[in-house]
């Protein structure tokens, strides 16, 4: 399948591409093959390079494609008979571009060469590993995003910061009739993406003062270090990597308790584990439940290791995740479903005790064994019953992933049709914002986004599109039929936790 | 150019955010799309990470519902993740159905320590060797549980004696050194198998390269190697550092205080609810052994056919206290409005008068716990003092020197009054003598008036006092001696009258020879000091020598006398009264013994016939 059209990326010096046919003893990493996926061959970066049984398996991550792909493939489905691009040679210039541009179709930008050049530092000790640090780099590179992978200030002056509102995020009519709402299932989040990127001291000491779990673009992709995990009634495939001991990458499954959250590569350690343990929920104080879920409200700071363990497991799921730092300043939200057996983990998000952007999710998201089952438009809209409880606008951390763009989109969508139909004739951004605890940007972009927002006889208005209302119309059978899943703010027991000044400070 | 001409038509305005807006229907705008009118909308960025943004598979979702707002039918797309397979095989095993819910929210604050048990979970291999260790020892079978125990002490010891054991090659802890550090928690029983298990510890350690046993994340070690490490994780955040300050220091030191006291408290009380439940206990056996013993006595009067008095066999003492008398009263009292209740009588019915305390009997008691409590804290600091010596150079409090106030015995002075004219009608060359009430610890010292009655001061009447010094010297040291230049004179004057052997006492008056007579028990009172035979000659030379043995000349001539004034007054009372004593004793006759000799017990005067 061909990359997506139009890089309408500023096109710095076109940079020649080094090409060549490879054979399997030449495939290296940094390489980029055309790799049999789905019934197509689709350009691909190898990262890693492992023997096994007397041939070598490439990890490779599929152009365009989400890091989640990435897996190991088998010799036989790297076609060998089209040209591989080769890596660029390091070169102490770094205003040239190195890397083997991965598009044919288009010429390397610059930014690319600048993002790679940052990375020789980092590549180093990640090659042995088979990890390269390209890959994201790669991605961004057939778009005219690329820019803002530019990272450190060196990049900064070679960077070309493209004006890349592309057609996809621009106010397009998005009506989607698909149901969104099912697919937003896992969000990611990091700091606010500013306009250009940040070297790695940045990115750690933006870390340092901010307190954010997520990590920066310039963090690198890596090779998925487990196998499959053992939860509950579910093995799971992870997406991402994680920084679960070490040991754990040889194991073909990691046991996964599904109340502690506890980590075990032996099967019977894990079938002893059961025995002792004695959880059956979060342990933290329930603060709200209804005829469906539960949510628990858990402190980073007095559930230490409890915390650990669900950082470690949702950053499975959770590319921009970073747990570079402790869980200490954070509040994690869980929500569980009930049985006889326990309260079961099925999604969380978690939240800074004090945010200084004003953000009200820092990482969210739900098990991939739930998702597209609605909860995580739960989870969306637990999040702002808590920020109008606490009487503030609230907005997730940035980046979001991919799937936390369509689960926020679809909730803002819903929740702002619906507040526009009860047949106001008048509104303004800013009270749309009030009554949702959504910050006024949300819901311009939500505006935007579904073309609602128009110019009209001399003045602004917002247009409820008949497309808009028939997706509603549509959604709202689904649910008549489905039953709706909604949370109750009157069930929700909460106060918002205060934070003395001596526990921020001894604690964090 | 298009744009220029919608410029031109219109001025277009700036979203504002404030601004109300009307909602409208489709059908009620304009078809046409005013795409530049978009531009003055600020455009919001999605929040996907750029390079991310462009993802195959979130651009087909959004490029599908874009296909959709046109109106076309769009199968549901998804975006691809990876597989999830369900699989219960196990579940119900591993997973008992034990949950049941609580009424209300639930409330917990236990950690996963809490609810995980011992730390060190036993795997595989460990329990083929317990197995195997079990078979061998038939009579002791080790436990996992006792097994993980032990091998949690293990570890634990490791982790604490060598943290760097998987860097610096440490050899793997020796049984000795496992064993000391043994903890309480390790049970007894499991004490036996610590041997055992101690190889198999060991020898895992060693495959492992001493390295923990269960695998362990990596936290920061070293800030320098760490950064690039994707497997460090969780690393600490930096302190706020918060300003140090002495008030903060005290608030915390007092908070540690206070939860010191209050946890000191809790086990206190911990420790009293368990003496009194086991001493319940105690009592709840023994009534029942008494029960018992009853029942036997019993069957025992059944057998043996006695009959009589079966009071002793039930417990017969909440029918002697003197409840029921009590009983009505208390029903009385629980009438309500009764109006003014008649003072009941005491349990032990004496009437109520007859413990009446008496005011003056509690003011007493009090006084007296008041003076025994001050007697007890002065006994109990003398008691503190006692071996220490205050070498303080000058302390601010001097103490307290009982032997200073011992030793230095005042010498009390009565002014006598002038007596009556004598009959030879002479001038009375002494008008003044001293006159002792004596005191016990003080001696009498007779000389002449000082203008300043010595009552007028008493914090400065003279005293003496009488020392050993180097080489067995006797001293007598004095102080508070007021005189002035013609007191001197006076002051040794006498001396020399009334020493018995002084050449000149033939030259003494009559009158004051009547005097003497009169007063001769002053003489003997004298004795000590009056031993020294002084001269008249000696008496000048000793007035010289003490000539400037005085503070200050000049103050002590000056001297402002108001004749009016409290202190005369009350002297010249003093000397009539004095005068009419002298009479009435005169007029009894009654001579003291021993008066008519002098001090140096020659005859003065013929004793009266």
């Amino acid at each position: 399948m061909a990359p997506r059209e139009g890089s309408n990326e500023p096109s710095g010096t076109p940079v020649p591409l080094e090409k060549g046919f490879a054979t399997l003893a030449t495939l290296r990493t940094g390489v980029k093959a055309w790799v049999h996926k789905d019934g197509e061959y689709r350009k691909a970066e190898i990262l890693a390079i492992q023997p096994k049984k007397g041939t070598n398996t490439y990890y490779v991550h599929y152009e365009e494609f989400n890091k989640r792909l990435d897996e190991w493939v088998r010799p036989d489905r790297i076609d060998l008979t089209r040209e591989v691009e080769w890596p660029a040679p390091e070169k102490p210039d770094k205003k040239k571009t190195q890397g083997a541009p991965p598009k044919a179709q288009q010429p390397q930008s610059k930014s690319d060469a600048a993002s790679k050049n940052q990375k020789k530092t980092l590549k180093r000790p990640r090659s042995s590993q088979g990890g390269t640090p390209e890959v994201l780099t790669d991605a961004g590179n057939s778009k005219s995003s690329r820019p803002s992978r530019a990272s450190g200030k060196e990049n900064k002056e070679v960077t070309i910061l493209a004006p890349e509102i592309t057609d996809l995020a621009t106010p397009k009519v998005e009506d989607e009739e698909i149901d969104l709402v099912d697919v937003q299932d896992a969000a990611a989040a990091a700091k606010a993406a500013p306009p250009e990127e940040y070297s790695r001291e940045e990115e750690i000491e933006k870390l340092r003062t901010s307190g954010s779990l997520t990590q920066n673009q310039t963090e690198i992709s890596r090779v998925r270090n487990l196998e499959k995990i053992q939860m509950g009634k579910h093995e799971i495939e992870p997406w991402y990597f994680s920084p679960y001991p070490v040991e754990f990458a040889e194991e073909d499954m990691v046991y996964i308790c599904e109340f502690c959250l506890g980590y075990y590569a032996d099967v019977t350690q894990f079938e002893r584990h059961r025995e002792k343990c004695t959880l059956q929920h979060p342990p933290g104080n329930e603060i709200y439940r209804d005829d469906f879920v539960s949510f628990f409200e858990i402190d980073g700071r007095r559930q230490r290791t409890w915390c650990r363990n669900l950082c470690l497991l949702s950053k499975l799921f959770l590319d921009h995740k970073t747990l570079y730092y402790d869980v200490d300043p954070f509040l994690f939200y869980c929500m569980c479903i009930r049985s006889e057996h326990g309260c079961h983990f099925v999604g969380y998000f978690s939240k800074e005790k004090e945010s200084a952007e004003g953000y009200n999710v820092a990482c969210i998201l739900t098990l991939p064994q739930y998702q597209r089952a609605g909860f995580g438009r739960l989870l969306i809209q637990f999040s702002y019953e808590l920020s109008k409880r606490e009487g503030k606008l609230g907005s997730p951390e940035k980046p979001l992933s991919d799937l936390g763009l369509l689960g926020y989109r679809a909730y803002w969508q819903e929740t702002i049709v619906d507040l526009l139909m009860d047949g106001r004739t008048d509104a303004n951004v800013e009270e749309l914002g009030a009554i949702t605890a959504m910050t006024t940007n949300d819901v311009l972009h939500t505006l935007q986004n579904l073309n609602m927002l128009r110019y009209s006889k001399n003045q602004h208005v917002i247009v409820l599109t008949d497309a808009v209302i028939e997706q509603r119309e549509r959604q709202k059978e689904k649910e008549k039929l489905r039953g709706k899943r909604v949370i109750d703010p009157e069930r929700l027991q909460w106060k918002p936790p205060v934070f003395t000044a001596s526990s921020r400070t001894w604690n964090w | 150019m298009a744009q220029r001409v919608t410029g031109q038509r219109f001025r277009q305005r700036k979203l504002s955010t404030k601004q109300s807006l009307p909602v409208l229907r489709e059908s009620e705008v304009d078809g046409l799309v005013d795409d530049e009118a978009q531009r003055h909308v600020p455009r919001v960025e999605t929040g996907v990470e750029k390079a991310e943004e462009t993802e195959h598979h979130l651009q087909a979702v959004i490029s599908a519902s874009a296909a959709a707002a046109v109106g076309g039918k769009v199968a549901q797309l998804y975006i691809p993740t990876p597989d999830v397979v369900q699989n219960e095989k196990q579940y119900d095993k591993l997973y008992p159905k034990a949950f049941k819910q609580p009424a209300t929210y639930i409330r917990t604050s236990s950690t996963v320590e809490d609810g995980t048990g011992c730390p060190y979970t036993a795997d595989h291999s460990d329990f083929v060797f317990l197995k195997v260790a079990n078979q061998r020892n038939e009579k002791l079978k080790c436990t996992v549980d006792e097994f993980e125990i032990l091998m949690n002490s293990f570890e634990e010891t490791a982790a604490s004696k060598q943290p760097y054991a998987a860097v610096s090659n440490a050899p793997v802890l020796s049984y000795d050194d496992v064993e000391a550090a043994m903890s309480d928690e390790v049970p007894e029983e499991a004490r036996t198998f610590a041997k055992v298990v101690y190889e198999h510890w060991k020898s895992r350690r060693v495959a492992n390269g001493n390295r923990s046993l269960s695998p362990s994340l990596k936290f920061e070690t070293n800030v320098e190697t760490d950064d690039a490490d994707p497997y460090v994780c969780f690393r600490r955040r930096e302190v706020r550092q918060t300003r140090k300050t002495r008030g903060r220091d005290a608030q915390a030191t007092e908070k540690c205080n206070t939860l010191r006291w209050q946890l000191e408290q809790a086990r206190d009380l911990m420790r009293k609810t368990v003496i009194k439940v086991q001493t319940d206990h105690k009592a709840l056996l023994l009534e029942r052994d008494v029960f018992l013993q009853r029942k036997a006595v019993r069957e025992m009067r059944r057998t043996l056919n006695i009959k009589g008095d079966d009071d002793d066999l039930i417990n017969q003492k909440p029918a002697q206290k003197p409840k029921p008398k009590a009983e009505p009263n208390m029903a009385q009292r629980g009438v309500p409005g009764l109006g003014v209740k008649t003072p009941l009588p005491r349990a032990d019915g004496r009437p109520f008068d007859s413990d009446l305390l008496s005011l003056q009997d509690q003011k007493a008691r009090k006084k007296e716990s008041i003076t025994s409590f001050i007697d007890d804290n002065l006994n109990k600091h003398q008691d503190w003092n006692k071996g220490y010596v205050d070498m303080t150079w000058r302390p601010i409090t001097p103490p307290l020197e009982q032997s200073l106030k011992s030793t230095f015995r005042p010498a009390i002075v009565v002014a006598l009054p002038t007596p009556p004219a004598s009959e030879e009608g002479e001038p009375m060359d002494i008008d003044e003598t001293t006159v002792g009430k004596r005191r016990r610890d003080s001696f009498d010292v007779q000389y002449e008036t000082s203008r300043v009655p010595p009552w007028e001061n008493p914090e400065k009447r003279p005293s003496f006092r009488r020392r050993t010094g180097r080489g067995g010297r006797v001293m007598i040291d004095r102080r508070g001696i007021q005189r002035d230049r013609d007191n001197a004179n006076e002051f040794y004057a006498p001396r020399a009258y009334t020493s018995p052997s002084h050449k000149e006492s033939k030259s003494l008056y009559p009158g004051q020879r009547a005097l003497k007579r009169s007063f001769g028990d002053l003489e003997m009172y004298d004795r000590p000091t009056a031993k020294r035979q002084i001269s008249d000659h000696d008496a000048h030379r000793t007035f010289d020598r003490f000539k400037y043995d005085r503070d200050s000349d000049e103050d002590e001539e000056l001297y402002v006398i108001d004749p009016h004034s409290d202190s005369h007054m009350k002297y010249r009372v003093l000397m009539e009264r004095s005068t009419s004593t002298l009479q009435l004793r005169r007029s009894q006759g009654g001579q003291p013994p021993g008066h008519h000799r002098s001090a140096s017990g020659q005859h003065l005067i013929p004793p009266p016939a």
